[in-house]
């Protein structure tokens, strides 16, 4: 028996319609795959200095080739969060006279909250990340005397921008200032989660 | 022919739909490597407006993330970049431009050469960009930097940004703080001009 001929306008759309959804699907997925690579080097990598749950890369110089477009007047510390364990506590305590800046990212790249030394000019930041799963009228009463922020993603990162320059006074009180940035599971997690 | 039409029919769908993912993931990354990003122009430069943002669409987002990841929103900075000089040529590493303008109404303001590959270039005094605290004004009020390999003047020269090797070269344009003129209207910052100096080796 002869089987059926194939039916190509049937399989013309089909085709169509996997091209499409390819299409979108690598657009999709760009932005994703790029920051959990940048997450997970960033947690794995042994030879970055660690402290208080912050990574302290080295100044930028043309050797870093971890992000691209890196600014070479920036110094920089990074905090990677995975809210599926808890909520995550962000301090900052300094009085670093120029620029600063915190940001936090989405695993989709977005920018999502940002404070810097003019919204907080006194120097202190105390925020709570939590996940958007989370009532924030509730989290705010559980997490009062922190500022909440909701992340859109479970997965992120944060990080820190301090302006500095060759002097070598600047160089010493930028990096006290990111020395003082803590990143922390929220010890009250048990109430907020 | 019954025998063998059902395998033979198995190989070519198979083979049409493998062209058709191909095809798919292809033209994604087409668009995201060869269509420059969307944005405002000034002068040679252009600004995205939706770099870092959340009102970022799709191909916008993965444009940034490959190649500007982790970039600010345009309150807290304005990113404007380019690969071209005034004249419209591609700018190259291995040729010299002269950069030329009005220091930008901003808190605070960089020029930063980086390669092809969106790197800094390799140079051994890790001078990687100018800005206004390395420029030098003139009486004009007016700000000069030189882009290039490095030559007998450019060493210990603070306005100079060595390149290495060659091949393409993107500028970006840093604005950090700027005022909010240049936020509401970023096509209206008087840019600085790019224009390459002599004739490439």
């Amino acid at each position: 028996m002869n089987p059926k001929p194939l039916n190509w306008t049937r399989h013309l759309l089909r085709v169509s319609v996997v091209v499409v959804l390819m299409h979108g699907l690598t657009i999709w997925a760009v932005p994703r795959l790029i920051m959990d690579r940048i997450i997970d080097l960033g947690t794995a990598d042994s030879s970055l200095e660690r402290a208080n749950g912050v990574t302290l890369p080295p100044p930028t110089d043309h050797t870093q080739r971890r992000i691209v477009m890196p600014s070479p007047d920036l110094l920089y510390a990074t905090c990677f969060f995975d809210l599926a364990d808890g909520p995550i506590r962000v301090t900052l305590s300094t009085d670093y006279p120029r620029y600063w800046s915190i940001a936090l990212y989405a695993s989709t790249s977005d920018n999502f909250f940002i404070v810097n030394d003019r919204s907080a000019p006194e120097g202190r930041v105390d925020l709570t990340i939590l996940p958007s799963s989370h009532d924030a009228a509730t989290s705010k009463v559980q997490h009062h005397g922190t500022q909440v922020v909701i992340s859109p993603t479970r997965r992120g990162m944060l990080l820190m921008r301090l302006l500095v320059n060759e002097d070598p006074a600047v160089r010493v009180s930028a990096e006290a200032a990111r020395r003082s940035l803590r990143c922390s599971r929220d010890a009250r997690r048990s109430a907020a989660v | 022919m019954s025998r063998h039409a059902r395998p033979q029919r198995i190989l070519l769908l198979t083979g049409v739909y493998l062209l058709a993912v191909i095809l798919g993931v292809g033209s994604a990354w087409l668009w995201l490597t060869r269509v420059g990003i969307s944005g405002v122009d000034a002068g040679a430069w252009r600004v995205n407006l939706l770099a870092g943002s959340q009102d970022a669409d799709a191909y916008t987002r993965a444009r940034i993330a490959l190649g500007a990841v982790l970039a600010l929103g345009r309150s807290e900075t304005l990113y404007y970049t380019t690969d071209h000089d005034d004249l419209g040529d591609s700018l190259r590493a291995e040729c010299r431009y002269r950069i030329e303008g009005l220091p930008p109404p901003a808190r605070w303001w960089s020029v930063t050469a980086y390669a092809a590959d969106h790197f800094l270039f390799p140079n051994d005094q890790k001078r990687y960009s100018v800005n206004g605290e390395t420029v030098t004004l003139d009486d004009a009020g007016r700000f000069s930097a030189t882009i290039g390999p490095p030559a007998d003047e450019s060493r210990g020269d603070p306005a100079w940004i060595p390149t290495a090797g060659r091949g393409g070269m993107r500028l970006t344009l840093r604005l950090y703080g700027a005022s909010e003129s240049v936020q509401r209207a970023p096509g209206s910052l008087a840019v600085p001009s790019i224009r390459r100096v002599g004739e490439c080796p």
